[in-house]
């Protein structure tokens, strides 16, 4: 899809809502991390950099074990959510994604999920994935959705009843068909 | 005298060795490889990509046996797996789940211990000349369960109890899946490294047995490519790179005064040879194969602790067999493992995950494929920067098995007491009744129309006894280059429909012992105790 950068790159500069150092980053650019930023927040919401307030360096690393050339498709991937091409074709707006309101990139993000363009579809999907995962593994979304962490953190989990068999021990155990 | 385990990323020269073997990989086939043909007497040298993952005291307790292994699932699979388990076919279409670490596969996977089907080998004597049969293959299992303890670990988790009571309620069949573990923790966390040991991986087994017996293991070390000398054993070019398989500068190369053993896996050993210009017959990378996986999970009146208990020792075979058939399994599942399947944003991916997440039940169904001639399925290609990238087409009949094994999967779940069964499709599906079971009709597994993904890479280099139709012959040779063997899922002239860790072990040492006949070394398979093999095979 890099072939349609030139085309859709005459995006305004992103919105600058976080502080990003980009000498220390290896893989994004400052742009190409405040757009991802404005993502991630569009599928999160916004409590997303309460939660995970170190997301930028964490996606950037995590992107460093990555293929080159995939890395390559995400950073012209999010040039092209925010040009304004884009944000008029599925969100009617006229300005760059990262300038939109929350509502508004979830427009965005709704009809590009719906999109009959693979691509399209493809992006959509690399917004949940790289940050639904990156909120989740934060351990201040846990209690969120009651997970009790993982075992090397927490061995009591290890000492604790296993889940609950329906069988024991009162009944026996059921035989295979 | 013991060998070692140099990690490459520390290197801090241009190296050259020449030992006697050396194999490239160091996952389930590369494993085998290593031990048997150094317990022949040979110098083996083994070359992993991903990194070590030492033993050590680590920071759970005393059993604690790996301290890289924290269970944490985003750093454990950002360094753990293929691409940070990113890698994706090039259209996006399916998730591909490859281990790269040492050990490889082993190390992450879930345990499940399957022969192969009766019918796929059967299969594959018939259409590619391959003489498996269960007699020839059953001394190399026994080896394999003995030496790995395969047994029934009967203590089942949510997940697996849903299984039971769903197919049950049905009259469908169910049965346990056996385990490569010994006095599991049930910690669950087999998907992103065994902190404790109790998995019976090749870190524990194959490759530490290896080194015992003098072999040498080089992690952190890329293979570029073969460079072929006549009859001579092609040199091993290769790079030492970092944690994120970034070339340090520092180079080795091997050359192997016996043969070369690849054993890289189905997407690793297609592109080494790729690079090389090695190509016999033109079919180095095609009709490479996965089981494709669809998943629902089910929502239950009460917590299920999704994550923790033995990940992977239940399935139902109720609809395994034919071509595209497919077996039901369960697992264990983590907080990013769910989120990542999912295809929701906004208010309903926090309702999902906070619904499904805690009262959550997983089944997943592995779909056999491969076994139609006309059609293409998977190919491995190099990318402008000549990274192998894989090409994937699923196959109509596939397509269809995926929706059967989604209504079947959400009957099962419904049956066993699941008060909801979400679908990782775009839009999500929500059923709570049988009567909307329709909802799935107009399912589509076009890229991103629906979570589809695999752990199960086979083929690329498919074995036949015709000289002009396959890569690699039977006796495991690769075909136009001397002193070269394939030992890994790469062999598979189609997918296997089971779980293939066992089948790319046994298959593994026939090949070793193909490779110390043709040296005049012994072969021996000393774990023959006289046993009952854990499945009817």
């Amino acid at each position: 899809m890099g072939f349609l950068v030139p085309f859709f790159n005459f995006f305004i500069n992103p919105k600058k809502v976080i502080q990003i150092d980009e000498s220390k980053l290896k893989h994004l650019n400052e742009k190409s991390a405040h757009i991802l930023f404005a993502l991630a927040e569009a599928v999160i919401g916004e409590e997303f950099r309460v939660k995970v307030p170190k997301f930028v360096e964490m996606i950037d690393d995590y992107l460093g074990y990555q293929r080159r050339s995939q890395r390559e498709a995400l950073n012209q991937g999010l040039l092209i959510v925010e040009s304004t091409i884009v944000t008029l074709v599925f969100g009617r707006r006229l300005r760059g994604f990262s300038h939109l309101s929350l509502p508004d990139r979830r427009r965005v993000l709704e009809n590009m999920r719906q999109s009959r363009v693979q691509q399209f579809r493809n992006l959509y999907a690399a917004a949940v994935n790289i940050s639904a995962s990156a909120y989740f593994a934060s351990e201040a979304t846990w209690a969120e959705i009651m997970y009790a962490g993982v075992s090397v953190d927490h061995p009591e989990i290890l000492t604790g009843p296993p889940p609950p068999v329906r069988w024991r021990p009162n009944d026996t155990r059921p035989v295979e068909p | 005298m013991a060998g070692s385990i140099v990690e490459g990323r520390k290197v801090g020269e241009n190296r050259t060795l020449t030992p006697e073997f050396c194999i490239i990989g160091s996952g389930a086939g590369g494993g085998v490889c290593a031990l048997k043909l150094a317990e022949a007497g040979f110098d083996v040298l083994v070359l992993e990509e991903g990194g070590n993952v030492p033993e050590g005291q680590g920071h759970g307790g005393t059993s604690h046996r790996r301290p890289s292994f924290t269970e944490r699932e985003f750093d454990m699979y950002k360094t753990l797996y293929q691409e940070g388990a990113a890698r994706l076919t090039s259209d996006g279409g399916v998730k591909v789940m490859q281990g790269r670490c040492l050990g490889g596969g082993t190390t992450v996977n879930w345990s499940a211990c399957l022969p192969p089907r009766t019918e796929t080998i059967e299969h594959w004597r018939n259409h590619f000349g391959l003489h498996f049969t269960p007699d020839n293959l059953r001394p190399y299992l026994l080896e394999v369960v003995n030496f790995l303890h395969i047994h029934r670990n009967d203590r089942y988790n949510s997940s697996a109890q849903a299984l039971i009571r769903g197919c049950t309620a049905l009259g469908y069949h169910w049965g346990n899946l056996p385990n490569n573990t010994h006095n599991c923790r049930e910690c669950g966390s087999c998907g992103v490294g065994c902190p404790y040991d109790r998995k019976q991986s090749g870190i524990v087994t194959w490759l530490p047995a290896a080194v015992a017996r003098g072999a040498t293991i080089y992690t952190d070390t890329k293979v570029d490519r073969l460079v072929r000398d006549g009859e001579r054993p092609p040199e091993v070019h290769a790079a030492f790179v970092d944690e994120k398989t970034q070339a340090t500068g520092r180079t080795l190369i091997v050359k192997p005064r016996l043969g070369v053993v690849l054993a890289a896996g189905a997407v690793g050993t297609p592109s080494i040879l790729l690079r090389s210009n090695i190509n016999p017959n033109k079919l180095v990378g095609r009709r490479t194969h996965i089981h494709p996986v669809t998943i629902c999970i089910g929502r239950y009146p009460e917590r299920t602790h999704p994550a923790y208990g033995v990940p992977d020792n239940m399935m139902s075979t109720q609809f395994a067999s034919g071509p595209v058939g497919y077996l039901i399994e369960t697992g264990s599942f983590f907080p990013v493992l769910n989120a990542a399947a999912s295809l929701d944003y906004g208010p309903e991916l926090h309702r999902v995950m906070r619904e499904y997440y805690p009262f959550g039940a997983i089944m997943y169904a592995h779909h056999c494929s491969g076994f139609d001639p006309k059609q293409d399925y998977g190919t491995v290609k190099l990318d402008k920067y000549k990274d192998p990238e894989l090409e994937y087409r699923l196959a109509p009949d596939n397509a269809r098995a995926m929706k059967h094994s989604l209504v079947e999967m959400t009957k099962i779940h419904l049956a066993a007491g699941a008060k909801s069964v979400y679908h990782v499709t775009n839009p999500s599906i929500e059923i709570k009744s049988v009567a909307e079971l329709g909802k799935l009709d107009d399912i589509s597994f076009e890229p991103q129309r629906a979570t589809v993904f695999t752990v199960h890479v086979m083929g690329g280099c498919p074995m036949g006894a015709a000289e002009k139709q396959s890569v690699v012959a039977t006796d495991f040779s690769l075909r136009e280059t001397p002193n070269v063997w394939v030992a890994d899922g790469s062999i598979f002239p189609t997918g296997l429909g089971a779980n293939p860790q066992v089948t790319i072990y046994a298959l593994a040492l026939r090949a070793a012992r193909f490779i110390c006949e043709k040296h005049g070394k012994p072969f021996t398979l000393n774990h023959q105790q006289p046993g009952e093999l854990p499945w009817d095979f």
